[in-house]
């Protein structure tokens, strides 16, 4: 069926995605902090299998860079320095999930040369690495928020939904309330707020967690909506002439049912939230130097100057629609078998 | 009527909480308007004193609500530390820019999304439908600033647009078309950004409430009937359709009156958005919680009056 | 007989007459106006230039505005007593023609040009001058120019003398005191007055006012205000300055500053040709736009280092009242000055100039940036970075290195801490993050935290909640006695522990002592010695580990005629009215 096809594939890209930016360490030849001060501003390195004698090499390799001495900015190509790519490499040690350490790197290139598939950024770091690292953080900032905010939404729409009358309108007034305010100023405060000592991610974390917090109001809206119709079906009310309690109604149920909705919604949050992030970092509240995240990379696009003469500053924020769209397709995916399921 | 009396009372009890609220938040970030002054060596810590105690900065939380409170019944909506000026003045040109603004966007964003999604729905699973659906799942997921910033380069390189603010010099000799005109032009970018941050969304939910009617039995009864499929679309489907789609313009309001603080930030539009950030970067108290309570004011009137035109649109509504 | 007795009578009544007539011609004739000539190529008198704001002014009166917009747009509204020339930096005679000192140094009597209008029309007299200052010196007022006119604790005393010679009487000698005029502009009694005994001045002249309700000595007057978007100067038809060609000056019919409020937006409207002139804009879009520099009419200029300094420097304050345990522990690091010249000489500079600031700065070890030439102790050792030396030093105070490369104090507590940066300037948040990776080479855990603004400024000054900071200061003029609340250890924005009751170390109060005693030299090479001594002190100890100053960098289009920027704030309009449209 096309549904299951159609849901086949999302799962199958998010896994590969989830995957990729999980062992960063292994795809990504340098960490996300090495700074290069002698190549910032790089373009991406073109990879050869030629060279300019027009020899064939079977293992594509790279040329040097040098720094224009006339102009400022400006990359020479240095055809004399081959950098050979040599797969499977061992050099720095990463971690994988924080738990265990690994040496090995899918690939690399000697010393002096680098390799830079997405070019640098102004301190010469590597994109590519930094994408693959920065996806770590920002996936897991988005995937906490979302869960929280659907967690929350779920208590508060299915208690306003179940129980309806003057909590109902309590806990959807609230909502509104809580959708109007000006959560930019919230997090201020609560970045101003914190201690020094507490590291850079835990600060972000801590952010995104205020976020997820704040975020309830539109999964709560939704699943209220849901959990309305679905106390109204036959086998629920059923279930109540035979006297069981309301506990065991919303559990058994009624919360089954808001399923749909809940994976719906958690697989379109995510995205969202890695976008809120983008918003975070263009004020200055997300994640601080020198770690890496995906609105980091993009926040430097804000300079009309980087946007101008740096193109390959653009490809960190092209790379996203694909994760992105595999959100999406199972966000599609799962609504459309969660509907023909609850009509 | 009573329907209306009742929200309308409830919408005034929400404005105020959301005053409230938004005035404690405002106390918990540290520093205040004229920390900014500190960091000069030529002012001395006395002055600085003096100026905070004649803006009423030292007096008591309770007190400053208060007075802001009393100052909105007047039509105030406070005094701005930043400009020297009641906000009021400050809020009825700007509110005025970001309407317009926002109105000229929404409209172009259901103007593109009815005919695209309706299309779509039609022709479902074709060639056509993939490729609109992939173009808008890649318009969602750009962020709103890149769209921005590319619209902006475009302004520049192809020189065809202004590049900035509302009104160009010397517009004040040009008579009353020329006026209209300039504005137009001046606008056009700006509603153009902001309607590519909605109308994707808009799209495929107009899409998806389509096919969900187009599959309902009575279209299907009326199809069997002969009737021509234009008409069928638009005559019986639509209006059946609309009911979710209304109760989304008022949505669409919320999201479009958020998504404007940021592009008039980047493109110069003298809207409540710049006014906002600047506002809340300088610890413009009565400014940003005025602001605040505008949008709000604007969101609760945008679902008002969704939820009037619902209400005239579907009779079965009316019987509640 | 009656004849002679007639011609009698007619020369009584001539006697009678020709003294009333001397005092009434006497009464309405003024003096004729002594305006200053200037000595700038002629230019052609008519046409506007358009200038982007990156904010509204705030206020139109000059005894209130404290933010730099609002002081930019009053500057050609309005003019001073005796004017800073940004090109020599020294003073030159404005409103005053001419000035003499009195041989203790106490007492300046200024000397007014006479017979000069305000714009509109009205007399401008001693009287203006002493109703000025007095708005300037009333506590009530609030004034943040009032603390320029306390010396020695005492607030300046303004005597008139006559019409047109008003005399300041000085607490104590003080060197700059010609300086302190730059900026003070001269109010019109005969509008403010009424407001002021009304006690409503704070609500004078605020941007809500009439054109027709402001009055003032500058090139250009007020035309109209379009809030939110633009404010429009039109030519002050009385201002007291011609050129040697005997044309009164300003050449410029209007002046159009138009709000726009971001940088890149900024440099978008000059290269699309909205603007005339672009002033101080960062490196990146001095690049940007050096492209299209011919084909758009339009030259840049990069006129060397300017007058500001950025630096880190180091929480030394007594943490005893504020808490804060953690951060005092870290204090016997910081304390020690050898730890302070490690972190500077780990610093890798001429990084800094080249990555952010893509070459188009200055390095800096010291707080006298080049740009101030007359200041600069040219002697101080500019040392490269050098670890070796850092590590050293490291060494020398008891620090050393643990098998994994971390850095341990003497008790083997790990060296860490946190670099507190402002989000919103992106040039000290790259720096931050430039030494944090240069620090790391020593073994040192560095993170940094960006805060906005305010925020910053709360903990730097009241909490005192911070390792360390980046941050940045502009001097406003060359003379080093403006900033003396910098240095001198009781001073307010002595940053790294303002307020001291008594000077918490030798070296702060040989600076307490060497600043007090520039401030009452007189002679200029004298007061260079003490002051050379001064930034010796300061590069030595490093309260400040001095790093960078941007380059100014300006643009015009080339229509604008008479454009020569100068790296002292207003960097373009400073001679605004010698500006003409080609």
């Amino acid at each position: 069926m096309k549904q299951q096809h159609k849901l086949r594939v999302a799962i199958i890209l998010l896994v590969g995605f989830q995957l990729l930016i999980l062992f960063a360490g292994f795809f990504a030849p340098y960490s996300s902090t090495a700074q290069d001060r002698r190549s910032p501003f790089a373009p991406p390195t073109p990879l050869h299998f030629f060279d300019a004698q027009g020899e064939f090499h079977a293992r594509p390799f790279v040329y040097g860079l040098k720094i224009d001495p006339g102009n400022y900015g400006a990359y020479r190509i240095d055809s004399t320095q081959r950098y050979p790519i040599h797969f499977f490499t061992a050099s720095a040690s990463y971690k994988v999930a924080g738990l265990f350490t690994a040496h090995t790197h899918l690939f690399s290139v000697e010393e002096p040369g680098r390799i830079l598939l997405l070019g640098s950024d102004g301190y010469g770091r590597d994109q590519l690495s930094r994408f693959l690292y920065g996806g770590q953080l920002s996936l897991l900032a988005g995937l906490i928020a979302a869960t929280l905010s659907v967690g929350v939404g779920i208590i508060m729409g299915g208690l306003a939904g179940f129980y309806g009358g003057w909590l109902d309108n309590l806990l959807m007034r609230g909502a509104e309330l809580l959708l109007a305010l000006p959560w930019l100023y919230l997090l201020f405060a609560v970045r101003a707020a914190l201690p020094l000592q507490v590291t850079q991610s835990q600060v972000f974390l801590m952010l995104v967690v205020v976020l997820g917090l704040v975020g309830w109001a539109r999964p709560a809206r939704l699943i209220r909506g849901v959990v309305l119709t679905a106390k109204e079906r036959n086998f629920v009310l059923a279930a109540r002439g035979f006297g069981a309690s309301d506990h065991y109604l919303f559990f058994r149920h009624v919360l089954p049912q808001t399923s749909g909705v809940v994976l719906t919604q958690i697989a379109l949050l995510i995205p969202q939230f890695v976008l809120a992030e983008v918003t975070l970092t263009f004020l200055g509240l997300g994640v601080g130097e020198p770690l890496a995240s995906w609105g980091s990379l993009l926040s430097s696009l804000q300079q009309y100057a980087v946007l101008s003469s740096y193109w390959w500053m653009l490809l960190p924020a092209l790379l996203l629609v694909p994760v992105f769209l595999s959100y999406y397709l199972a966000a599609d995916a799962l609504q459309e078998r969660f509907k023909s399921v609850s009509l | 009527m009573k329907y209306i009396r009742r929200r309308l009372a409830y919408a005034a009890l929400l404005l105020a909480a959301i005053s409230f609220l938004s005035f404690v938040l405002l106390q918990l970030a540290p520093g205040d308007y004229f920390d900014a002054l500190r960091m000069n060596p030529q002012i001395s810590a006395q002055t600085i004193a003096g100026i905070r105690s004649e803006y009423g900065l030292d007096r008591s939380l309770a007190v400053r609500y208060g007075h802001w409170l009393l100052s909105v019944l007047k039509g105030e909506f406070g005094y701005s530390i930043a400009y020297n000026t009641s906000v009021g003045t400050l809020l009825w040109v700007r509110s005025r820019n970001t309407l317009l603004l926002a109105g000229a966007a929404t409209t172009l964003a259901w103007l593109l999304a009815i005919p695209i999604g309706a299309w779509s729905a039609k022709n479902r699973g074709t060639w056509g439908d993939r490729a609109c659906g992939v173009a808008t799942s890649t318009l969602l997921t750009t962020p709103d600033i890149l769209v921005f910033l590319i619209l902006l380069f475009l302004a520049v390189r192809t020189g065809w647009f202004p590049a900035g603010g509302m009104v160009s010099l010397g517009a004040g000799q040009l008579d009353g078309w020329g006026q209209v005109q300039d504005v137009a032009l001046h606008l056009f970018l700006p509603c153009m950004g902001l309607a590519l941050t909605i109308t994707p969304a808009l799209i495929r939910h107009v899409r998806s409430a389509m096919i969900e009617v187009l599959e309902s039995p009575f279209v299907r009864a009326a199809r069997g009937h002969g009737i021509a499929s234009t008409r069928v679309l638009f005559r019986y489907a639509f209006p059946v359709a609309a009911n979710p789609l209304i109760s989304l313009l008022g949505f669409s309001i919320a999201t479009m009156l958020s998504a404007s603080v940021l592009v008039e930030v980047m493109l110069s539009w003298p809207g409540l958005g710049p006014l906002l950030v600047e506002a809340i970067f300088a610890r413009d108290l009565y400014v940003v919680m005025s602001v605040v309570m505008m949008s709000s004011v604007f969101l609760v009137v945008g679902n008002l009056v969704a939820d009037l035109l619902l209400f005239a649109n579907d009779p079965r509504i009316r019987v509640e | 007989m009656a004849k002679v007795f007639q011609l009698r009578r007619a020369m009584g009544a001539a006697w009678l007459i020709l003294p009333l007539m001397a005092a009434l011609s006497a009464a309405s004739v003024a003096p004729s106006e002594e305006l200053m000539v200037t000595d700038n190529p002629q230019g052609r008198a008519g046409g506007r230039i358009v200038v982007g704001l990156r904010t509204e002014p705030k206020t139109l009166n000059p005894a209130l505005a404290a933010d730099d917009t609002s002081r930019d747009v009053i500057r050609c509204m309005t003019a001073d007593l005796i004017h800073i020339d940004r090109e020599t930096l020294k003073t030159e005679p404005a409103l005053a023609k001419s000035w003499s000192v009195s041989r203790d140094g106490r007492q300046y009597t200024l000397h007014l040009r006479q017979g000069l209008r305000f714009s509109d029309g009205q007399p401008l007299n001693a009287d203006d001058v002493l109703f000025s200052f007095h708005l300037y010196l009333d506590e009530k007022v609030h004034s943040p120019q009032r603390d320029l006119l306390v010396i020695g604790g005492k607030p300046v005393d303004v005597l008139k003398l006559d019409d047109y010679t008003i005399r300041f009487d000085l607490a104590q000698p003080y060197a700059a005191a010609e300086r302190i005029f730059d900026g003070l502009a001269i109010l019109p009694q005969h509008l403010l007055e009424d407001t002021y005994r009304g006690g409503n001045f704070a609500h004078a002249w605020t941007l809500s006012a009439l054109p027709n309700q402001f009055a003032g000595l500058g090139p250009f007057r007020l035309k109209e205000y379009v809030p939110g978007q633009r404010i429009v100067l039109e030519k002050n038809p009385y201002y007291w300055k011609k050129d040697r060609g005997g044309n009164r000056l300003p050449y410029l019919e209007e002046i159009v500053f138009l709000f726009v409020p971001s940088e890149d937006a900024q440099v978008v409207r000059f290269e699309a040709g909205d603007t005339d002139i672009l002033s101080r804009f960062s490196a990146e879009n001095f690049a940007v736009l050096e492209k299209e520099q011919t084909a758009r009419n339009y030259h840049l200029y990069d006129l060397g280092a300017g007058f500001e300094y950025n630096f880190l420097f180091f929480n030394l304050n007594d943490l005893a009242a504020k808490g804060h345990p953690e951060i005092a522990k870290k204090q016997s690091w910081f304390q020690d000055p050898r730890f302070r010249q490690a972190v500077s000489a780990s610093i890798d500079r001429e990084s800094i100039i080249r990555l952010v600031y893509r070459g188009r700065a200055t390095a800096l070890w010291g707080n006298v940036t080049p740009g101030n030439k007359l200041w600069i102790d040219s002697a101080l050792p500019h040392p490269a970075q050098s670890l070796d030396r850092a590590r050293e030093l490291l060494r020398s105070a008891g620090f050393s290195l643990k098998g994994d490369g971390t850095l341990v104090d003497a008790h083997g507590t790990p060296v860490e801490f946190s670099i507190l940066t402002n989000s919103s300037n992106s040039q000290r948040s790259k720096m931050a993050t430039l030494i944090q990776d240069d620090l790391s080479k020593l073994g040192m855990n560095v993170h940094i935290v960006s805060l906005e603004f305010r925020a910053m400024v709360d903990r730097l000054l009241n909490t005192y909640d911070y390792e360390a900071a980046v941050m940045g200061l502009v001097t406003s003029d060359a003379d080093p006695t403006p900033e003396m609340n910098v240095w001198l250890s009781s001073g307010e924005t002595h940053l790294w522990h303002p307020e001291q009751t008594k000077p918490a170390t030798e070296w702060e109060a040989e600076i307490d002592r060497l600043m007090q005693q520039q401030m009452i030299t007189l002679d200029y090479r004298k007061r260079k010695q003490v002051y050379d001594r001064v930034q010796e002190i300061i590069a030595e100890k490093l309260p400040v580990i001095c790093l960078a100053s941007p380059n100014i960098l300006v643009g015009a289009k080339d229509r604008v005629g008479n454009f020569r920027p100068a790296n002292l704030d207003p960097y373009t309009l400073w001679n605004i009215e010698q500006l003409f449209v080609r």
